[in-house]
């Protein structure tokens, strides 16, 4: 019987541990791609070195801008080159004519303040273009939202279906102790003093419940995580969040998701057995 | 000392069980309460426990308002109130040592304490020897006076008896009366409820008749009636 609800718990929080990895890994990948978040702008062909400073010195002045790095057409067209590797014979014989153009690449303080940096921008003289990957970052920002959103209720969810099971389980000891319950109360024990030993009990199932699936849930993370980064090395630009991080929020979170669920179950059932 | 004041009771189905009850029991008195079934005796047992609540009236136990007691203070009303009811409730898988050890391990007495207090209240129910027996190898008496025994062990002024000879035969409710005279010789007040006439005429003490709602006779030193 204990075995069951301590299954039951260890299934919710199986769930609950992988909505977790989830969002932790979201929020992750979201941090790492906020912070590389960078305006592209390309510069009108055959500036003055003067005027190429002064643009500089102009957009460095936005507010919300963190750097501004200027990237000369001749090095774009090497790390260009660099980028495709085996295959940059392709730019062969374009040294003499470089159709890229001169640009500078702007970092941000806040991702978000893209949209308007970028206004700012345009509104220069000699600015060609001004990119940034706008679509690519509210897609993400959206994602995450929603996947934050929509894990707290499905965890919320989770919580109180494992609340239930419990209370369910630990009402059967409780109703097969109803009489000693109800001449415990007879006598005057205080609700405190019945309560203790199922509230006990529920507290020790939710932990057991809760080692259990920090257990299984981290040593599926570490080996996926390893085959991740063995398989996929190079492939993928994002990465998962570290195993030690994983652990470390995961163990706290579902220990006390365990004991909240223990606890919580043992209260709700054994509330209508003190009313004597 | 218990008192009920203009306490009536009325239940959701709209039964009335008391009807402006006034009832005034001092220490050390000993108390029959009679009548027929479903005339409210009970009814006024659970309003003592304070299981249940009047709708009107003050009921005062040692000279506190029960009716004015807060949830988590009811403990410690009944610990000053020893009961036992017709079927006994003792717990099967305890001996009958560890059935009032029971009572004082609930109220958290200290292993020393138990140990010094519960041999003695054995003895003055006449269980000494058998402690170490479970309540199915006893007779009903017997576990009726172990019954009594956990009622008197944390030492209340008031022991209330619901109906505690009503599964005996009358030579076992003879020795758990015995037991009871006891206890009420101690000083304990003894408010009992049955429907034995031969023991309450027997015994020449004080009678609370309740029919009806109401409080049909109170005789000092009365008999069952008829």
């Amino acid at each position: 019987m204990s075995l069951a609800s301590i299954g039951s718990v260890m299934a919710a929080l199986l769930v609950i541990g992988i909505f977790l990895i989830l969002v932790l890994n979201v929020d992750y990948l979201a941090a790492k791609l906020e912070s590389q978040v960078e305006i592209k702008v390309h510069l009108v062909d055959g500036l003055s070195d003067t005027i190429i400073g002064e643009i500089r010195k102009e957009i460095k002045g936005l507010s919300g801008v963190k750097d501004c790095v200027f990237v000369s057409k001749d090095k774009a067209l090497k790390d260009f080159s660099e980028s495709l590797g085996e295959n940059s014979y392709l730019l062969e014989g374009l040294e003499g004519d470089n159709p890229l153009s001169d640009s500078f690449v702007v970092t941000l303080e806040d991702p978000r303040l893209a949209p308007q940096v970028t206004l700012a921008i345009k509104a220069m003289s000699n600015i060609e273009n001004v990119v940034y990957g706008k679509e690519e970052l509210e897609k993400l920002l959206d994602v995450t939202y929603f996947l934050r959103v929509g894990s707290l209720v499905i965890v919320a969810i989770l919580l109180l279906i494992s609340v239930f099971i419990i209370s369910n389980t630990i009402k059967l000891t409780v109703y097969a102790r109803r009489r000693e319950i109800g001449i415990m109360k007879y006598i005057g024990a205080t609700d405190w003093f019945v309560r203790g030993p199922f509230f006990l009990e529920g507290v020790l199932l939710g932990l057991i419940g809760s080692i259990i699936s920090i257990g299984l849930l981290a040593t599926g993370y570490y080996y996926i995580a390893r085959y991740v980064e063995q398989q996929m090395f190079g492939l993928l630009v994002i990465s998962l969040m570290p195993f030690q991080e994983v652990l470390k929020s995961l163990t706290v979170s579902l220990l006390a998701f365990g004991v909240v669920i223990g606890s919580l179950g043992s209260m709700i059932s054994i509330r209508k057995f003190l009313k004597v | 000392m218990i008192e009920l004041v203009n306490v009536s009771k009325t239940f959701s189905d709209g039964h009335k069980a008391l009807k402006n009850i006034n009832i005034k029991i001092d220490n050390g008195e000993f108390v029959f309460l009679v009548g027929p079934s479903g005339a409210g005796k009970s009814t006024l047992i659970k309003l003592l426990l304070k299981e249940i609540d009047p709708d009107q009236g003050n009921i005062i136990i040692n000279g506190k308002d029960v009716t004015k007691l807060k949830r988590r203070e009811i403990p410690y009303l009944r610990r000053n109130i020893g009961v036992v009811f017709q079927d006994f409730r003792l717990l099967q898988e305890k001996t009958v040592y560890e059935n009032v050890a029971f009572a004082m391990e609930v109220v958290e007495a200290s292993p020393k304490e138990i140990r010094r207090q519960v041999p003695i209240i054995l003895s003055l129910v006449g269980l000494s020897k058998k402690s170490n027996l479970y309540p199915s190898q006893l007779s009903g008496g017997e576990q009726q006076r172990v019954s009594l025994a956990r009622a008197i062990v944390n030492g209340p002024s008031i022991l209330i008896a619901d109906e505690p000879t009503g599964n005996l035969d009358p030579d076992t409710a003879w020795e758990v009366m015995k037991s009871l005279n006891e206890i009420n010789h101690r000083g304990t007040t003894v408010l009992m409820a049955t429907h034995a006439k031969d023991i309450v005429d027997a015994m020449r003490k004080r009678v609370i008749a309740i029919e009806n709602g109401t409080i049909a006779r109170d005789d000092k030193k009365g008999g069952y009636g008829i």
